[in-house]
């Protein structure tokens, strides 16, 4: 366990994240790898839990907000937000919709690192790629339906 | 939504760090903060509060900087903001005119501000379109069900997208003097999305008048109209794609050389 982690673990405890949440903080934290296939679909398996749900949505709105600094919480909320609306449950879809703002200004998202290398592009692509998929309700419905042949839900 | 740092008083932060004195483009996350606060609270109201009490009218900078946040505000933000924006016609009027043809963005103030007031104005009697005028198949649908009306339609996006042309011609002119001007630069970024949205309702309000109307020859004006403005749209982007601060910003539209057929349906192949 890194220092990183352990406190991302501490703090987890201090503000009192349920386990749901701490699963969204984990699938989107700043270590440079993830968020795995196995962490989204957990998060995914729980969005169907009318509670946790908000809970879920909660962490990954104010993610999304995170500053430049944290490219990579917003990089990887997008990554998990785009798995959820396939995955997750009907009520991901209609949350994503009603804030698609959230995800469309990100469109033009910057972020410089501490060498002055551009990383804002991996988030400018996958908000303009999410958008597209939000606005288009037959390309969706697809999506979801095969989703959930591949996955066995429902 | 839920986050602590969305709450009102904060837009007035997010407004002031926006319009801040140093010569850059506006920080685009003190932009997006003042966007997603229109449509958390579905209310513009506090914005346009909070940009109007800034001090900014002794600093060109600040102007021009507080114009370039109205304009991604007025296309991005909750369509309360257009309504807002109606409203401080005036206010946006009198920008203009307090700087004109003194300092290196005296002209451009003057002119972005009237470009800004006849969006405003376009917005307030087409009311179907949004801020980025993304397309709606409902609005071309009215165009075809009244030709007259879809006519004069067409004619004032056209104006619209004149004067943006205009604008846009003006910064690059502006900016080129002195390179690496990020923050007139900037500007670009709300026009060239403006620019492209007007350009695609433009076609598909054209084709739809041509497969609905029997008289072809009346519609010739606004096709060579039309035509003209696709090759100097075609030059502006062309200008856009050599200023590395955009390329690398965002995705600048690519129109073929040849004008598209006005004659086809929209979701023809050789669109």
């Amino acid at each position: 366990m890194t220092t990183k982690s352990m406190l991302r673990s501490i703090k987890n405890v201090t503000n009192g994240y349920s386990s749901a949440q701490v699963m969204v903080r984990n699938a989107t934290s700043n270590d440079a790898s993830g968020p795995t296939v196995t962490q989204m679909a957990d998060v995914a398996n729980h969005t169907y839990d009318r509670g946790e749900f908000l809970e879920i949505m909660d962490i990954i709105d104010r993610r999304l907000n995170d500053k430049g600094k944290n490219w990579r919480h917003v990089a990887k909320s997008l990554t998990l937000l785009g798995y959820l609306v396939r995955y997750g449950s009907e009520d991901v879809v209609i949350w994503a919709k009603d804030n698609v703002y959230v995800v469309k200004t990100l469109r033009e998202f910057q972020a410089t690192d501490s060498m002055g290398q551009d990383q804002g592009g991996i988030v400018r692509v996958k908000a303009r790629e999410l958008t597209d998929l939000l606005a288009d309700d037959e390309r969706l419905r697809q999506e979801r339906e095969a989703a959930s042949r591949k996955s066995g839900h429902r | 939504m839920f986050s602590v740092s969305r709450i009102g008083s904060e837009v007035s932060t997010s407004v002031k760090k926006a319009c801040s004195v140093s010569e850059t483009a506006p920080k685009r996350k003190h932009v997006r903060a003042c966007i997603v606060f229109t449509w958390d609270t579905k209310s513009s109201r506090p914005f346009w509060d909070a940009i109007k009490v800034l001090p900014i009218q002794e600093n060109d900078i600040q102007v021009f900087k507080a114009l370039i946040t109205i304009h991604e505000v007025l296309q991005e933000g909750h369509p309360s903001c257009l309504v807002g924006g109606y409203r401080n016609i005036p206010w946006i009027e009198s920008l203009g005119r307090y700087s004109a043809n003194q300092g290196r963005y005296g002209r451009l103030i003057h002119d972005y501000s009237f470009f800004l007031v006849q969006k405003l104005r376009f917005h307030r009697e087409h009311r179907g379109f949004n801020g980025t005028f993304e397309y709606q198949e409902y609005v071309s649908l009215t165009a075809v069900s009244d030709p007259n009306e879809g006519y004069q339609n067409i004619i004032d996006l056209a104006d619209l997208q004149d004067s943006l042309d205009d604008l846009g011609r003006l910064v690059i002119a502006s900016a080129s003097h002195n390179r690496g001007n990020e923050c007139m630069i900037s500007a670009l970024v709300p026009q060239i999305a403006e620019s492209y949205g007007i350009y695609k309702f433009l076609v598909s309000m054209l084709r739809a008048m041509y497969r609905s109307s029997e008289a072809v020859e009346a519609l010739e004006p606004l096709k060579d109209r039309f035509v003209e403005q696709h090759h100097r749209l075609y030059d502006f982007y062309a200008d856009c794609s050599a200023i590395r601060y955009l390329t690398s910003l965002l995705t600048i539209p690519k129109l073929p050389i040849e004008p598209p057929n006005l004659m086809v349906a929209d979701n023809d192949p050789d669109d």
